[in-house]
């Protein structure tokens, strides 16, 4: 049970109105993302293309933000399906830990990737 | 657990939601996001070969222009429209009351879905 743990505020509407949130922009910027990679192969599958678009502080701020709402909504998503599932308080913590950790440690790696250039 | 829906079965418990088109837009919901947060992080990883050079960023691109990895960014399409569509649906319900017409929109969400998925494909597979 963890509202035991996480306090009477542990409702999770902050949580359900912000995967809402992201998710409109994710379905815009997703739509962007699609043709751009997609009508000119080239533009998205060559190093010279990507480190031109990288260049514009526009992309770069696109793709930070890209990573950061996917990792997010996909990490938010995968706390609320783990919600559903009654076990004991250690396991729920060490899951909801392991999956903030892991949005964290790729959050940084697409950082540098993206910050290099 | 000592419900008394437990004791009919499993199979016929879930058959009791699952008769019902918001379940598998729900369940089907959770496949595809848990698919699309894999999805994510193998992508965040596979881009880090960008700081190794021109190089290797190229050899990984040509390999992932081969048929093969076409046809899997084929499949991984019907799961962001799917994912997408229904996520539009979900917040039509949430937020402008569209509860009363999710078993149409539902249907939408297919039909939208089988649409793109057959667009989609010929886009991916022209280049």
């Amino acid at each position: 049970m963890s509202y035991r743990y996480l306090g009477s505020r542990g409702s999770g509407a902050p949580s359900w109105f912000f995967q809402r949130v992201t998710g409109i922009v994710l379905a815009i910027v997703m739509i962007f993302h699609f043709f751009l990679m997609h009508t000119d192969p080239a533009s998205g599958h060559t190093y010279q293309a990507v480190l031109d678009r990288l260049s514009h502080p526009f992309w770069k701020m696109f793709d930070l933000a890209f990573v950061i709402l996917g990792l997010y909504h996909g990490v938010n998503g995968t706390i609320g399906i783990f919600r559903d599932f009654e076990m004991k308080p250690w396991l729920r913590m060490g899951i909801y830990g392991f999956l903030v950790v892991l949005a964290v440690y790729f959050g940084v790696l697409g950082f540098t990737t993206i910050l290099k250039f | 657990m000592n419900d008394a829906r437990v004791k009919e079965g499993w199979v016929k418990t879930l058959w009791r939601y699952y008769r019902f088109p918001g379940s598998w837009a729900w369940i089907l919901h959770r496949i595809s996001g848990l698919v699309l947060t894999g999805y994510i992080i193998l992508h965040i990883y596979a881009l880090t070969t960008l700081q190794q050079g021109e190089k290797a960023f190229n050899e990984e691109m040509a390999l992932f222009l081969t048929p093969i990895f076409k046809l899997l960014e084929w499949f991984l399409f019907a799961f962001v429209v799917f994912h997408t569509l229904n996520g539009i649906r979900i917040v039509l319900i949430d937020f402008a009351d569209a509860s009363r017409y999710q078993k149409v929109l539902y249907r939408w969400v297919w039909v939208l879905s089988i649409i793109s998925f057959v667009g989609i494909g010929w886009f991916i597979m022209l280049h």
